[in-house]
């Protein structure tokens, strides 16, 4: 859907990005179920996730060892380092927000993996419908959290001017307090899934053109740093890809604290 | 000049732009991290929790305008 092959190698190496349709399914009413190499990674690195917590759960020791090592790292970070801001009240959440860091940090390292022709490499979380279905649930319970825990007057009137401002601008300034506010609550899911989408695919757009400039133009002048390029940019894609987990879930722990202390 | 033809310019040129503000508050944000990190060493953990959430903020608006700029370029027929 992004690119055509055609005989530009360039455009030939972006058509990498293209979902490939695996077991086909045929479509009801507007919706395609069919299973893509996208699903396929989506389904393994949930799988991945499943199977290490679960690995690690059932065999828990008092001296930790290996995996569960690893495990003990990650949930101290989603306890303390990363949901440090969410106070007693948000506790509940602490586990969702491991298992939103988890999974975008498998699914993105996922991608990064050479892979078979039969099962193209495709990073689910380069597919903004897959960032945005994790972007809405963090929108729901913000939403969920703001009027449960101060009513819906309370909510609202949390998104008003603050107190001490004269009684004279209140009124107009209310109404530009309370549509900011507005906009902002659906901004909030929509630039917390643009984030992750556009990083994740800014980083294998430019590796592809890199990969397709030494097929396209195969002499030393090209092929020696554009080569060295693709290389350190898939150690910086390994990097991005804990920077963004952490960014993503970061950005969820504050957005829910703010929905659960928004009274003035 | 044609729809595609322009549509591929205004992309290349509107990354172009996109790019420099971002990499304006970036190269701040960075350096005044540094700073704060030389100035108090042992309040590096919150310094960077903060600097991270500053250069994700800031990186998006680039992000932004390279997804219109995908959207420019192939869905513009």
């Amino acid at each position: 859907m992004l690119a055509e092959a055609g005989t530009n190698k360039i455009v030939e190496a972006l058509s990498e990005l293209n979902v490939q349709t695996i077991v086909h399914i045929p479509k009801v009413g507007p919706f395609d179920f069919s299973i893509s190499n996208a699903v396929i990674y989506m389904w393994a690195s949930a799988v991945i996730v499943f199977l290490f917590f679960f690995i690690v759960a059932r065999r828990l020791k008092k001296e930790p060892d290996g995996l569960q090592i690893v495990a003990e790292i990650l949930l101290n970070f989603a306890t303390g380092h990363l949901t440090g801001q969410l106070t007693e009240k948000g506790k509940k959440y602490y586990y969702l927000i491991l298992t939103i860091f988890s999974y975008i940090l498998v699914t993105n390292l996922v991608g990064l993996i050479p892979k078979p022709d039969a099962l193209l490499p495709y990073t689910p979380t380069a597919n903004i419908n897959v960032t945005f279905g994790m972007a809405i649930v963090i929108f729901f319970i913000t939403q969920y959290q703001g009027f449960h825990r101060h009513g819906v007057r309370g909510y609202l009137k949390s998104w008003l001017t603050p107190p001490g401002v004269p009684k004279l601008m209140r009124a107009p300034l209310n109404a530009i307090f309370f549509v900011v506010h507005f906009m902002g609550e659906f901004f909030k899911p929509l630039s917390l899934s643009v984030r992750l989408f556009g990083n994740t695919i800014a980083g294998h757009v430019i590796i592809l053109v890199m990969l397709g400039l030494l097929l396209q133009y195969a002499s030393a002048i090209v092929i020696i740093p554009a080569g060295l390029f693709v290389v350190i940019m898939l150690a910086f894609e390994v990097f991005v890809a804990f920077i963004q987990a952490y960014i993503f879930s970061l950005l969820s722990v504050v957005y829910i604290e703010t929905a659960i202390n928004s009274s003035h | 000049m044609d729809a595609p033809t322009a549509a591929r310019l205004a992309a290349g040129i509107g990354m172009g732009l996109a790019t420099i503000g971002p990499g304006i508050g970036i190269g701040l944000l960075t350096g005044h991290t540094a700073e704060a990190i030389a100035r108090q060493p042992e309040a590096s953990g919150d310094i960077r929790t903060a600097f991270i959430i500053g250069l994700a903020l800031a990186e998006a608006l680039a992000l932004y305008a390279f997804v219109i700029a995908i959207i420019l370029l192939f869905v513009v027929k």
